[in-house]
């Protein structure tokens, strides 16, 4: 499955924009990641947006189809 | 403009009724932050630093604590140590250890303002003395407050932890860089240079204030067993509750806050000041204590909308296609990391389809109070840059401004600066509204000018919870956990009460506490009526649904042979069809039908949608002060659908007269040494009412098909086109393209007059 | 330093109350007399949310030392409605959407009435003017403006005899 790293994350924790993993669903998707940069876990509810096949995804167990292309995106704070 | 298929099939949706708490408004007997008193109460007050950057040596509190009426002196050592944690603030995030140490400083005093101690007397008038004998030694480090100069070799760098997050490799010393972000795509340079017409230019703004009437201030009693209450106002008593938590090491659900009536925020009351400091006063006091801010404190300590340094290259073909866009641009974080680069990375030319872009946003640390949220984040800023050089590039190649933003505005489907497909926005229809109303095609006086821009603001849904319960009497009270800050609980009766069919006045809406109501996010990111909106749909539905099984029940049919009809529930079979029971008939026996009704909606909210807007502005420049006069102002945008049209107007009018205090008067103005010289309302110059016209709000109506009345946030989008919307004005009046906020008669004189 | 006994009128009662020879009347009104209806904003008299009667005379209850009002009349937002009914200028707002917080409220209600005591017919920059030591910043005015403007004609109406 495609997933990609938008700014800042990609250069602040895994180094490149594009990775490819098999996650059942965005907890899982978060773990891997996770394990690929130590520390990841940790921000993902407050800084995070996941958009899964263009449309931003705040349900983390949603099972993720193979073919599924998640986006990874800093969250924006509304006022 | 209410879309005609909207309004016919709605009963209450689209209505403009008296909103349950405006009585007690308009007689002075609703209680906001600074009405409250507990019982026993001492009154606090806050020491804070006189120098914008200073290591803290010392802090004797022994004089204070002596003084007769004094009960309790605290300092940063008061509250527990944190290991680093990024929450949820409002909607942006920030590490509770930042957090904690706004609150009271350790360590170092980070800007003028920063509260360093905090006394709690029996008195006013004794808490403001005891702070006189708290001694603290301070060594003055250097300080610095300018973008640039934060970022230049040598700056006095403010933490010694943070590190530039979003570069590749992590930095290995620290610096003020706090963040970047970049986005983009394609090849921008190439595109610049082959481009029939470019602009260029760098635009500076200075922070400014929310502005809010009411001042920070909370009561908090703090009992030995460890149970709590805080009474105060916020954009979010979940959030209060949380962040305390968080800052005090101790269990959320040892602490109930009650929500008052809150004076505005505007972003700014997303965070705590306050709330840690009163508790740790009160618990050392064992009495409940209050903390107030004056006015010049809401100045100094709490936080403003970021300042920037924007710089901006757009290309165009000969016919007006955007070929590419090049955008940079520092924001001031202040004493700590804030969130605002991302937002306006996000926010900066997603509304046009461009094929080659950049965008690169980093925030800057730097002596100020720490950045907090103002309506729309981040995003006034940077659309100011991008909207005043459309406007240049627009008269470059001698095209209608409004034309030269409909030949390039974004739709449904088109990409965002993230990639992802705008869904069903209304950026289009705004720009047809606007070039369709008489506003645009009116004359002009002399020294006169039009300005156009058009803006955007992402919008947000996510968790909120709502308890809808049925009297004994078939009246309905609708519980939210999301605090009323612009009408709220009159679009939530609304609502309710078009899912049931019912009067408006038989729902009431309140505002719950946080033993009362489950967990729901802030009232910020224009999520509440579109979030807590849709929890609110949600368990009315489902208490006309309880009505109806009751009914089925009480007629002894299947709950099929059962419909909801105005109002009432109709039985359709039996011995009893044709017959109807109301609410109030099945609520009054509900006690021997299986209990009392009610139901929680909790939900995450999603499918939100952006609220785009298109402002129009006519200004007067007086050639011989350089004073602009507003003469007439529309504001155009998508509102999906008005729940409450009144306060959706009032939301657009009051957004729009906020953006043109930011372009007109306001800015954070600092002496030499570090100090703000305009810690008050008559220096910090807030539009009054005959600074304004009337700002006609044209409401588009492009509903969100995610929400079950089409609900789109509008709260923050209005803020965004007014800065580039007055300068474009300007602009036209004219000649002079005016690039650094504020245009106050001092600088647009001099853009009148270069020679001197 | 002992304090000093004030006895004065607010909203038509007779009031006693000590304070320092430093408090403000807006203090006294809240703190003492339990009116917290007046709010302060600023306590420098730039926002007018404290806006107050006093002897007739609009007036910033936080510029105002309370020994001042010494056998004087004040009048407060708690005054304002006649028992249960609203003073015209307080239904327009609710009519108008006149408030958003409603903070400032207060203030502009009291600054409102009392620019239509003196003037039932004002235009639409008098009423403007009139409020411009009123600040707002949920509205941009607006509603606040055709609110006013809607309780004066419903004045002049009522003051008109059939």
């Amino acid at each position: 499955m495609r997933i990609v790293v938008m700014a800042p994350f990609d250069k602040e924790f895994f180094g490149t924009g594009r990775l490819d993993l098999a996650p059942r669903n965005l907890f899982d998707l978060v773990g891997k990641l996770d394990a690929l940069a130590p520390g990841f876990a940790a921000i993902a509810q407050p800084r995070v947006h996941f958009a899964v096949d263009g449309v931003l995804e705040t349900d983390w167990t949603r099972p993720l189809a193979e073919a599924a292309e998640v986006i990874v995106l800093p969250r924006v704070g509304g006022g | 403009m209410n879309a005609p298929e909207q309004m016919k099939q709605f009963r209450h949706i689209g209505t403009r009724p008296i909103r349950p708490d405006g009585v007690d408004k308009v007689t002075g007997k609703a209680l906001y932050s600074p009405d409250f008193k507990a019982p026993g109460m001492l009154w606090g007050a806050i020491l804070r630093s006189p120098h914008p950057h200073a290591r803290i040596l010392s802090i004797d509190t022994k004089k204070a604590e002596a003084l007769p009426g004094v009960k309790a002196v605290a300092t940063g050592k008061d509250l527990p140590t944190l290991e680093s944690l990024v929450m949820h603030v409002g909607e942006g995030a920030s590490d509770i250890v930042d957090i904690s140490h706004n609150c009271l400083a350790l360590g170092k005093a980070l800007y003028e303002g920063h509260a360093v101690a905090a006394v709690a007397a029996t008195s006013p008038e004794i808490a403001r003395e005891a702070l006189g004998l708290i001694a603290v030694e301070y060594e003055e480090l250097p300080f610095v407050l300018g973008l640039e100069e934060a970022l230049a070799e040598g700056a006095p760098v403010l933490h010694d932890t943070v590190f530039t997050k979003g570069v590749d490799p992590k930095p290995d010393k620290p610096s003020n860089a706090a963040m970047r972000v970049e986005m983009g795509k394609g090849d921008v340079e190439g595109a610049l240079a082959s481009a029939a017409a470019t602009v260029s230019g760098r635009y500076t703004l200075e922070p400014v204030h929310q502005g809010y009437i009411e001042p920070h201030a909370c009561v908090a009693s703090w009992n030995g067993d460890g149970q709590a209450q805080i009474w105060t106002s916020s954009q979010g008593h979940f959030a209060v509750r949380s962040l305390t938590a968080s800052v005090l090491a101790i269990p959320q659900a040892d602490i109930r806050v009650t929500p008052l009536e809150i004076g505005g925020g505007f972003g700014g009351k997303t965070t705590i000041y306050l709330e840690p400091v009163a508790m740790v006063l009160s618990k050392k006091s064992g009495r409940p204590v209050r903390l107030a801010m004056t006015r010049e404190e809401v100045f100094r300590a709490t936080g403003p909308a970021p300042g920037a340094v924007i710089d901006v290259r757009l290309g165009a073909d000969a016919d007006g296609a955007l070929v590419a866009a090049d955008v940079q641009f520092l924001y001031h974080s202040g004493a700590f990391t804030a969130n605002d680069a991302g937002a306006g990375v996000s926010s900066a030319i997603g509304h046009y389809r461009i094929a080659n872009t950049r965008v690169v946003g980093t925030e800057v640390l730097c002596n100020r109070p720490a950045a907090k949220a103002y309506r729309a984040p981040g995003a006034p800023q940077v659309n100011f840059a991008v909207e005043s050089a459309m406007d240049e590039l627009a008269g470059k190649l001698g095209i209608d401004p409004l034309d030269l933003r409909l030949k390039n505005a974004a739709a449904e489907g088109d990409p965002q600066t993230s990639g992802l497909p705008w869904g069903r926005i209304g950026y289009v229809e705004c720009l047809e509204a606007a070039k369709a109303h008489p506003h645009w095609s009116a004359p002009l006086g002399a020294h006169q000018g039009r300005g156009v821009a058009g803006g955007y603001w992402g919008n947000y849904g996510g968790p909120s919870t709502v308890n809808v319960s049925v009297a004994e009497d078939g009246t309905i009270t609708v519980a939210t956990g999301s605090p009323d800050i612009g009408g709220s609980r009159a679009s939530m009766a609304i609502m309710a009460a078009e899912v049931l069919d019912v009067p408006y006045e038989q729902v009431r809406a309140v505002v719950a506490d946080t033993a009362s109501i489950g967990v729901s996010m802030v009232t910020g990111g224009s999520r509440t009526t579109f979030a807590t909106g849709m929890a609110t749909v949600q368990a009315a539905e489902e208490v006309k649904r309880l009505l109806c099984e009751r009914a089925a029940r009480m007629w002894g049919v299947p709950a099929d042979q059962v419909e909801w009809r105005s109002g009432a529930v109709a039985c359709l079979a039996g011995e009893a069809q044709g017959q109807t029971l109301s609410a109030a008939a099945i609520a009054g026996r509900s006690f021997h039908s299986g209990g009392p009704i009610a139901a929680v909606a909790a939900l995450s909210a999603q499918g939100w949608l952006p609220g785009f807007g298109v402002h129009i502005c006519d200004t007067e420049v007086d050639p011989e002060t350089g004073h602009v006069r507003i003469v007439r102002y529309t504001a155009v945008q998508d509102v999906g659908t008005a729940i409450h049209p009144d306060y959706v107007e009032g939301q657009i009018q009051g957004g729009a007269a906020q953006g043109i205090g930011w372009a007109l008067n306001e800015a954070y103005i600092y002496g030499e040494n570090g100090k703000l010289d305009n810690a008050g309302f008559l220096d910090y110059r807030m539009p009054v009412a005959s600074d304004l016209p009337m700002i006609e709000a044209v409401m588009v109506e492009v509903p969100n098909p995610a929400h079950p009345y089409g609900v789109k946030g509008v709260g923050e989008v209005p803020i965004v086109p007014p800065l580039a919307a007055v300068a474009n004005a300007i602009h036209a009046a004219t000649g002079a393209r005016l690039k650094d906020l504020p245009m106050a008669p001092d600088r647009v004189y001099a853009a009148l007059h270069p020679q001197g | 330093m002992s304090k000093i006994r004030v006895s004065t009128t607010v909203n038509g009662d007779h009031a006693e109350f000590l304070c320092e020879s430093t408090s403000s009347l807006l203090d006294v009104l809240r703190d003492t007399m339990g009116l917290t209806g007046s709010k302060e904003g600023c306590g420098s008299g730039d926002c007018g949310a404290c806006t107050i009667m006093l002897d007739g005379e609009m007036v910033c209850s936080c510029l105002v030392l309370a020994p001042e009002a010494e056998g004087r009349t004040v009048a407060t937002i708690e005054g304002v409605a006649e028992g249960s009914v609203l003073h015209p200028v307080q239904q327009k707002f609710l009519e108008h959407a006149a408030l958003q917080c409603g903070f400032c409220t207060p203030g502009f209600i009291v600054a409102a009435k009392a620019l239509l005591d003196r003037n039932p017919n004002p235009t639409e920059a008098e009423v403007r003017y009139w409020l411009a030591g009123n600040l707002c910043r949920c509205t941009g005015y607006d509603k606040i403006v055709r609110a006013v403007m809607a309780a004066a004609a419903d004045l002049r109406q009522e003051r008109t005899p059939a």
